[in-house]
């Protein structure tokens, strides 16, 4: 096992609120080794994409992060200056968002907005930067790179144009990608090929690769480890097959049960999770789950938020049920 | 009486101009599709393959370039015949935040569909509101509140409340489940499949995601860039695909099955 380029360690980010702050990401925690992928799934408001913000300190600014560290290669981006952001951000760590659309500029034309993005971050010259941009769009898959970088982002289809953004993203040798739902609004085709790609820049490159995402099925292409978020907090975590092979958490199981799979009919109907997730700050003390938790305890998950139990190698379970009667109790 | 919708030798050009030059694109080819009483097809493809378009033409938002729209055996052209057609066929958007008017009480978004076609004394529309709201297992309350107080599964039920109002028989429901959260999605998968149990209704059901096809779904077709390639009852197309764009689109979906396996032991 290498060493992890980055460990986060009790992380919680808090937006002011009338009745106190109102806390999104609630005391998270993992480590990923280069060359390592970690998913984290949850649905929306489950605080993921405020974790990724974190880590490139691109939270809103009415927001607070709090912590103990993150470690990221020796330097704690909880106590980094705004001048070592920048020389970390996009050059160190690197963001794919949803929305490629968005994320590019739309007068630019591609080869512009690759190469001024390496001409910021390093010295170099004009014909240097061309060539490098060259380079980074061959690596993410764009087609004849000389000749296509000329146009602009609207000339291309979606998936073209995530391309450009993966392209984006490397161009300046980061040493970690967060992709926050980077294929959610493509084809499923084209999804393919964009998980494809990202798993081989891992392996290639030896990049440290994030990959938040909603759809479990995905969770499984990517592989690595997996991170199940609910409400803000970290509810189960582990090697990704062993997670969705022998999920644990009454919300890990909820979920899996509640999306079709390509075996699933009417004959098996789908077991929906009842009621809604919580509201940011609602949850109090106790587990975020409870609300809709068909083995929650009374009188324990109301009161006590749950420690992580250990479910398996590297494998483990925040929650009261399965730390009491193991899996019997989660069934 | 249930109906029948059949689309008949659909085709739908629409001309752009690029760098100058117009050009003209297929959007729907020749194609022709018929709902049957009772049944829910699958449309699946994806994003340009013409399924919305297809769909759009059945209800008359768009207008065929050639080919014809047939209810029950007879051939919509006049605009009467189209407003009668909307009475008994309904259309469900994707999108559950731009398909409801944000100013406008959930109640009055309900009513309006009885408004346009004259139905009920306003008295009586509150109640058929109030009952359509428990229907989609919404509180009667929600009726006094704004779209933006209320979360993407329950505003989706509310499209689909609005849609059912005037007791139509077919549904043409266009990816209305993929902006929601797994969770949330299969909530309303399972009151969609209710609804149609209890009203008898028929759907069209527009999807890029087979898996909810495939858990969904009587009988799918797959378009193409503008064309069916493939078609039959679910369980065949997907378990024995015949067309090579068929097989992509499966071997391109994400699965969990193996892990879903595990815990149906």
């Amino acid at each position: 096992m290498t060493a992890p380029v980055l460990s986060v360690d009790h992380l919680s980010v808090s937006f002011p609120g009338r009745a106190g702050p109102i806390t999104v990401v609630d005391d998270v925690s993992f480590t990923l080794a280069a060359g390592q992928s970690l998913v984290i799934a949850g649905e929306s408001g489950s605080g993921k994409s405020m974790v990724c913000q974190a880590l490139l300190g691109i939270v809103p600014d009415a927001a607070t992060v709090t912590g103990s560290r993150i470690d990221w290669r020796g330097r704690d981006l909880l106590r980094t200056t705004d001048a070592d952001w920048r020389a970390i951000r996009g050059a160190e760590i690197a963001m794919i968002f949803q929305d490629p659309t968005a994320a590019l500029n739309p007068l630019i034309t591609v080869e512009h907005q690759i190469s001024d993005a390496i001409r910021d971050h390093r010295a170099c010259s004009r014909a240097e930067a061309r060539q490098r941009t060259i380079e980074v769009l061959g690596l993410a898959g764009f087609p004849e790179p000389e000749h296509r970088m000329k146009s602009y982002p609207s000339e291309l289809s979606g998936g073209l144009r995530q391309r450009v953004a993966i392209a984006l993203a490397l161009s300046c040798g980061p040493a970690l990608i967060i992709a926050d739902e980077a294929t959610t609004n493509l084809d499923v085709s084209i999804q393919a090929q964009i998980v494809k790609l990202l798993r081989r820049l891992k392996d290639e490159l030896g990049l440290a690769l994030i990959f938040v995402t909603h759809d479990l099925g995905l969770a499984a292409d990517i592989g690595g480890d997996l991170l199940v978020m609910y409400a803000g907090q970290a509810v189960e975590r582990g090697p990704v097959r062993d997670v969705l092979d022998d999920p644990c958490h009454p919300y890990t199981r909820g979920l899996l049960r509640s999306a079709p799979t390509l075996t699933s009919t009417r004959a098996v109907p789908l077991r929906p999770i009842p009621g809604q997730a919580p509201k940011p700050g609602s949850i109090g003390a106790g587990a975020p789950f409870r609300s809709r938790c068909p083995v929650a305890i009374e009188g324990v998950c109301d009161v006590l938020r749950p420690d992580w139990t250990t479910a398996g190698a590297s494998h483990d379970v925040a929650c009261h049920r399965f730390a009491r009667d193991g899996r019997e109790g989660v069934q | 009486m249930s109906g029948t919708l059949e689309a008949r030798d659909i085709v739908k050009t629409f001309t752009v101009t690029r760098d100058g030059k117009a050009r003209v694109i297929n959007a729907v080819n020749h194609v022709s599709l018929s709902v049957k009483p009772g049944e829910i097809l699958g449309l699946v493809g994806e994003s340009g393959s013409g399924k919305t378009t297809i769909a759009r033409i059945m209800i008359g938002i768009e207008r065929a370039s050639a080919g014809a729209v047939v209810y029950n055996g007879r051939a919509i052209e006049t605009r009467s015949d189209w407003q009668a057609l909307r009475r008994e066929v309904q259309y469900v958007f994707q999108d559950p935040f731009t398909a409801l008017c944000p100013t406008m009480r959930i109640g009055d978004a309900l009513a309006e569909p009885l408004i346009i076609h004259k139905i009920g004394e306003p008295g009586e529309r509150q109640d058929r509101v109030a009952k359509m709201l428990e229907l989609v297992g919404l509180h009667a309350d929600v009726a006094r509140r704004l779209p933006n107080q209320l979360s993407g599964g329950q505003r989706q039920r509310v499209n689909l409340a609005r849609a059912l109002m005037l007791g139509p028989k077919i549904l043409i429901c266009d990816e209305i489940v993929s902006g929601l959260d797994v969770s949330i999605q299969a909530q309303v998968l399972q009151l969609l499949l209710d609804l149609q149990q209890e009203l008898d209704l028929s759907l069209i059901f527009i999807s890029h995601d087979l898996r909810v096809v495939h858990y969904l779904c009587d009988r799918v077709m797959v378009m193409y860039l503008g064309e069916i390639v493939e078609q039959g009852a679910t369980a065949d197309v997907f378990g024995a695909p015949e067309h090579s764009y068929t097989r992509a689109l499966l071997a391109a979906i994400p699965d969990h099955s193996r892990a879903l396996a595990v815990l149906e032991e």
